[in-house]
């Protein structure tokens, strides 16, 4: 009997064990993508496309995003999207699409401002002020693709550009069309 | 030491307080002459035998709705960015009503407000940058859309110093104003951008102005006046040389009778630290050519931020 309830123990013991390392792997897992996600934006490893006219003081955009974890891309989207928005800009085209310029037009501005940039797009930043899923959160179909070991996933989000641009000149890193009058 | 320091912080501040300020050009949104011929907003007469259309802004601004509409959300717009414009409608009644002051006004001696052909000529709307705004609807079949240009153009210098212009989605339901608001909000940050180049440049390599030189026929003398050597002409060549940012201008046109000085960068503030612009400027050449060996008495007149012409010989 008491053999018998050791080797219980034993048994669940080895399942908690499996159970909790899965659990944390799977997080150093995700870590490690959610890293990974943060060096491809600072690399410019997204493509950003225009969807669509917004409503006034935004820009309707559909940023695609890499990650081994389709979620870890999904969210990594908005950060994108921000990102772009101030350094990269992006194409025009179909449905009435107006090519636009990025809003740091110095390009040296991420290299002087790297202090304000790495808080502003640390996990849960300030970039997530200017920035929403268009969808809900919903990716359209077709928008999950797997490109060798990665996933290129494609989000719709809003930018909020006019207050981005206001809050980015207020706080010194970008200059107003007033500036030096 | 400390009354030292503390003399050294308030020179250093009234020095920054000076710097701090450049002058502001002013913008003013007007239809292209091309909008005004399309849209029938033009004024025709006879000149000399020839006849001449020209743009009928305030017709304008009271007959066609789409036109307000454009230019109010253009000076929202950028009134949101921090720049608010000239209100070309409001610039023009504010013409029409000095007028009528000045017409009236008497002092208790009987006296009126002198106002000489050339007062009158320069009594116009005017801004440093124009934003001249054009469209067109293009119909194909049932789908209407609109190519829309905005162009910011110089006054002084005539250079186009923005733009921004492209074609919308075509639409089968969106009205004309709906289409025309989409214009302007898609192409409006593109206008700003090129312009924020512009002060950028100006900041980095001074103002661009335009500087005239022309003699009055009273003076017996003329531009290709030798003095010590070297003519007039090359004198006013030699100041501007010496005073212009890095020596940057261009000289367009030289004749014994004027001179044209085109892409003269000025600095934006003088020695004493103060914001300038092209009177400010040539009051240093004014006074450089009052004084001897040259003694030439001569008149300043201005145009905005950007243009100054001296004329030689006389007040």
């Amino acid at each position: 009997m008491k053999k018998a309830t050791t080797s219980i123990v034993v048994a669940l013991t080895l399942i908690a064990g499996l159970v909790f390392s899965n659990t944390s792997y799977a997080q150093i897992g995700e870590k490690k993508a959610e890293k990974k996600a943060n060096k491809d934006t600072e690399a410019f490893r997204y493509e950003i496309e225009c969807v669509g006219n917004g409503a006034q003081g935004t820009y309707l955009i559909k940023v695609w995003s890499y990650s081994k974890k389709a979620t870890v891309a999904k969210e990594q989207s908005k950060k994108n999207a921000v990102h772009g928005v101030i350094f990269k800009g992006f194409a025009g085209g179909g449905k009435g699409c107006v090519a636009q310029k990025a809003l740091a037009s110095d390009p040296a501005v991420e290299q002087d401002k790297a202090a304000f940039f790495e808080e502003f797009f640390a996990d849960g930043g300030k970039y997530m002020k200017y920035v929403s899923e268009s969808t809900d959160g919903a990716v359209g179909a077709g928008d999950v693709m797997k490109v060798g070991k990665e996933y290129k996933v494609g989000v719709v989000v809003s930018v909020m550009k006019d207050a981005l641009r206001a809050d980015l000149e207020a706080a010194g890193v970008i200059k107003g069309l007033s500036s030096g009058f | 030491m400390k009354k030292l320091v503390l003399a050294i912080c308030s020179v250093m501040l009234v020095v920054s307080a000076g710097f701090g300020q450049a002058k502001k050009p002013t913008i003013m949104v007007l239809p292209s002459d091309n909008w005004c011929n399309d849209n029938g907003f033009m004024i025709e007469f006879d000149n000399q035998g020839t006849k001449v259309k020209v743009p009928d802004y305030k017709k304008a601004f009271q007959s066609s709705s789409d036109l307000m509409n454009v230019i109010s959300k253009i000076n929202g717009l950028m009134a949101d960015r921090g720049f608010p414009l000239k209100n070309a409608e409001s610039a023009l009644k504010t013409l029409e009503s000095e007028s009528a002051e000045n017409a009236m006004l008497t002092s208790k001696g009987g006296g009126s407000v002198q106002e000489s052909p050339v007062d009158k000529l320069k009594k116009t709307a005017k801004a440093d940058i124009i934003m001249q705004l054009s469209w067109k609807v293009n119909t194909t079949g049932p789908k209407k859309s609109i190519t829309f240009n905005l162009a910011g153009l110089d006054s002084y210098t005539d250079k186009q110093v923005a733009t921004a212009q492209g074609t919308g989605a075509p639409s089968f339901a969106a009205e004309l104003p709906i289409l025309l608001e989409e214009a302007v909000l898609s192409q409006l940050d593109n206008f700003n951008g090129t312009l924020q180049k512009h002060f950028d440049d100006m900041f980095a390599n001074g103002r661009e102005i335009v500087i005239r030189v022309k003699k009055f026929d009273s003076w017996d003398g003329d531009l290709e006046k030798d003095f010590g050597g070297k003519e007039l002409g090359a004198v006013i060549e030699d100041w501007l040389k010496t005073n212009t940012v890095k020596g940057r201008f261009s000289t367009t046109d030289m004749t014994e009778n004027m001179a044209l000085f085109e892409q003269v960068r000025i600095p934006l503030y003088d020695a004493g630290g103060n914001a300038t612009d092209a009177r400010g400027f040539c009051k240093g050449l004014q006074k450089f050519l009052n004084a001897p060996p040259y003694s030439i008495t001569n008149k300043l007149m201005m145009k905005g931020l950007g243009q100054a012409t001296i004329v030689l010989g006389d007040k």
